[in-house]
């Protein structure tokens, strides 16, 4: 006998495609500025969900004697437009020549910046996952730094945290490095001061986000050039 | 309709052309001015997908900075423009320090409300196009020519998820001028505005206070008590006040005044008649 | 003189057997015709000066313009044929602008000199689907003066994409008689001042009218002003000083 409704097969619920492409691989960085100097931090651990893949992967790149990047966010979204950006400072974007080539000098920290912001926003419609600070020296000598939003817009500031444990640090830099709420005089911190606040964020945040610790990268930022410390954090 | 179709189309079958940001490598001088091309995801809807990963309820995901609340309003000394500071990314403040005021060049303001980077990248491209127009003609843009530019440069982006809410305003041979201009395609020409979460709030204190003859300093002290209020009501405002004044001369700073300050300043003040 | 070519000069991308490619140097020959222009680089910026042919009585010579600003830091005079400086000139100014708009910063004299010489050799049929803009080359040459973080800056572009950097340079019909009076009078220690009656100086013993403020035009790059076209004020006393 024939049926005509095929009833072994099973009915089953449509299954949804969609294009995911984005993660959250977590990390925190963080920069603050000085009067001669600039320190770029951010912790090396590489999470997805509740497992973390790695302890070690550095998220901040050194892009010049005068500047380094550091991003947080989708790995994959960090590591091609960091890429793009190493590939811009060499290569225009407006033309078919290399930045250097074309114009005989090594990008400036502020027009970086400048190009950052357009190469971010480019993807306005697809954006890049990914928190940006720049840090480095601008023209004059002094500590400069840059944060974004994952679409380009952009500012000057003092310091900056961002990341998974940015809205633990970041309080804490208002307070020690803005002097919000405090009595005392607004004063120059030292880039000693600047580096023990950076170590105390990270430490404290390793004991409260699950997404920061292992290893702690700072990059110093002086007219000496660029140079960098290792530090162990927690690995729980 | 068509220019929408054919994004699509260009996007989904090479994808690479703009993928390395600028494709403006052609000389023709005309297609300079053709619009700059983004990257567009190769799915059936980059709108929906857009959406669905800015929506604040979406579960991760990519937080634009919003919320805001701007003014500017036409008085017989120029015009003054008064800002907050505040950027939030969903409940969380992103930044107390954001610039609201983007200063187009010496003698245009445009005001930022909405997605911070369109508000930034529109403004600074509206900038190119003004100093090529002035280098072309030997005279500066009108406001009226600046802004139906930045009008309709957004609106072909419209649908697509832009978000900017911004008022233009300069001193140019008719005079002070202020128009607003926002990503829907509206362009309104008037001579009180007040843009972003906040704007009720300020409206409420600027009506309530404004009178076309004031002196400069009362409208500016204006423009500060207006912006105070929203930043204490809306919670998406806040951080600090901005102020600029557009004169015939260009436009000049007045100052950034830190809202806790002004909120003690202004309790001490006896309490001025509003009945 | 050129009757021996005539095989190999109808197609813009021909080369003849000696190796040359005749249009473009008849392109340069165009510059020989066209109105004498000066530049002259000084340590605190730089000259340029341009005659204004005066055909007849009723011409508005203030609708003569040889003198354009590229953007506040670079400007540049032009010899040959006006209609193609235009175009050249709006290719600058863009690139100039874009670069801006990038990075913030102002664009360099040289890297503005090289975009516009990319034009130069824009014409004849178009490879790899590249729009080419013009069918023949461009008949004009420029001297690009700019001020940039390299200090003052004078180029020369001709039609063949060719720049070179100058201390002091002319173009343009009289630019033999020029330049023998610059080479003897040129100094690299000069001041601005002395720039601008030099300048004249040479314009007034090549040109065939008489210098006055209405036949020239001057301009000015300096660190202080920037790029400043003379108004005919200024200009005239510079002209009372010669």
């Amino acid at each position: 006998m024939m049926s005509t409704v095929p009833s072994e097969l099973p009915v089953t619920a449509p299954i949804e495609h969609r294009f995911d492409p984005y993660v959250d691989n977590g990390g925190t960085l963080l920069s603050i500025a000085g009067k001669d100097f600039c320190v770029v931090a951010a912790d090396t651990r590489l999470s997805e969900g509740y497992s973390i893949h790695t302890r070690y992967v550095p998220k901040s790149v050194k892009l010049s004697d005068k500047t380094v990047i550091s991003m947080g966010g989708c790995y994959a979204d960090c590591l091609t437009l960091t890429k793009r950006i190493q590939q811009n400072m060499e290569a225009s974007l407006v033309a078919p020549m290399w930045y250097r080539h074309a114009h005989g000098k090594t990008m400036s920290t502020a027009a970086i910046a400048q190009m950052l912001s357009i190469m971010l926003y480019q993807k306005r419609f697809f954006p890049f996952y990914s928190w940006c600070i720049l840090g480095g020296l601008d023209e004059e000598g002094r500590g400069a730094v840059y944060t974004y939003d994952p679409v380009g817009s952009y500012e000057r500031e003092a310091c900056r945290c961002a990341g998974s444990a940015s809205s633990l640090i970041q309080p804490f830099l208002d307070n020690q490095i803005n002097f919000k709420n405090q009595a005392s005089e607004r004063r120059e911190l030292s880039l000693d001061q600047v580096l023990r606040i950076t170590k105390d964020s990270f430490t404290s945040a390793t004991e409260r986000d699950i997404y920061t610790g292992d290893y702690l990268e700072i990059f110093v930022i002086t007219s000496n050039g660029v140079e960098l410390q290792k530090m162990g954090l927690k690995k729980d | 309709m068509d220019a929408l179709v054919s994004k699509y189309a260009h996007s989904s079958a090479s994808p690479l052309d703009s993928s390395e940001g600028f494709s403006q490598a052609g000389f023709d001088a005309a297609q300079q001015f053709a619009l700059p091309m983004f990257d567009i995801p190769m799915v059936s809807n980059p709108i929906d997908f857009l959406r669905a990963h800015t929506d604040p309820s979406a579960e991760n995901r990519i937080r634009i900075q919003h919320g805001t609340t701007t003014l500017a309003f036409k008085f017989q000394g120029g015009i003054v423009v008064a800002v907050d500071s505040r950027a939030s990314g969903g409940s969380y403040i992103a930044s107390q320090t954001v610039k609201k005021v983007i200063e187009i060049n010496p003698y245009l303001l445009g005001t930022m409300a909405g997605g911070a980077a369109d508000c930034q990248y529109w403004e600074r491209e509206l900038g190119r196009r003004c100093r090529l127009y002035e280098l072309r003609n030997k005279e500066r843009i009108s406001v009226a020519a600046a802004s139906k530019i930045l009008s309709n440069m957004v609106y072909d982006y419209k649908g697509m998820g832009l978000s900017m809410g911004t008022m233009i305003t300069g001193w140019d041979k008719t005079g002070p001028a202020l128009y607003y201009v926002d990503s829907d395609g509206s362009r309104l020409k008037g001579e009180r505005f007040s843009v972003g979460s906040g704007s009720t709030f300020a409206y409420g204190v600027l009506d309530t206070g404004y009178d076309f003859d004031m002196s400069v300093d009362d409208a500016i002290a204006l423009g500060k008590r207006s912006i105070y209020h929203a930043c204490h009501r809306d919670a998406y405002s806040g951080g600090s006040v901005n102020v600029f004044h557009v004169k015939e001369s260009g436009w000049e700073f007045k100052g950034n005044f830190d809202f806790d300050k002004l909120h003690w300043d202004y309790q001490a003040q006896p309490k001025g008649q509003i009945v | 003189m050129f009757l021996t070519r005539s095989e190999y000069d109808r197609g813009v991308n021909t080369f003849s057997p000696e190796g040359r490619l005749f249009q473009v140097e008849y392109a340069i020959e165009a510059i020989k015709l066209g109105s004498t222009a000066v530049g002259i680089k000084t340590p605190k910026g730089l000259i340029l000066a341009v005659e204004k042919r005066v055909t007849s009585p009723l011409l508005e010579s203030s609708s003569i313009e040889k003198i354009f600003e590229i953007d506040a830091h670079i400007g540049c005079a032009m010899s040959g044929l006006t209609a193609d400086s235009r175009t050249i000139v709006d290719h600058a100014r863009i690139e100039a602008q874009n670069h801006t708009f990038t990075y913030n910063e102002p664009i360099k004299v040289e890297s503005v000199t090289q975009a516009v010489c990319d034009l130069a050799l824009r014409f004849g049929e178009s490879a790899r689907g590249e729009e080419s803009i013009m069918s023949r080359p461009f008949g004009v040459s420029l001297l690009i003066a700019g001020i940039d973080e390299t200090g003052p800056q004078l180029y020369h572009t001709d039609p063949s994409g060719t720049f070179v950097s100058y201390s002091a340079k002319a173009i343009g019909s009289g630019s033999e008689g020029a330049e023998t009076e610059l080479q003897e009078e040129y100094h690299s220690s000069m001041t601005l001042l002395e720039a601008e009656t030099l300048a004249l100086k040479v314009l007034k013993q090549v040109m065939e009218e008489k210098l006055n403020a209405t036949n020239v035009q001057l301009a000015s790059v300096t660190r202080e002003e920037g790029f400043k076209i003379f108004t005919p004020e200024e200009l005239q006393t510079v002209v009372d000083r010669l």
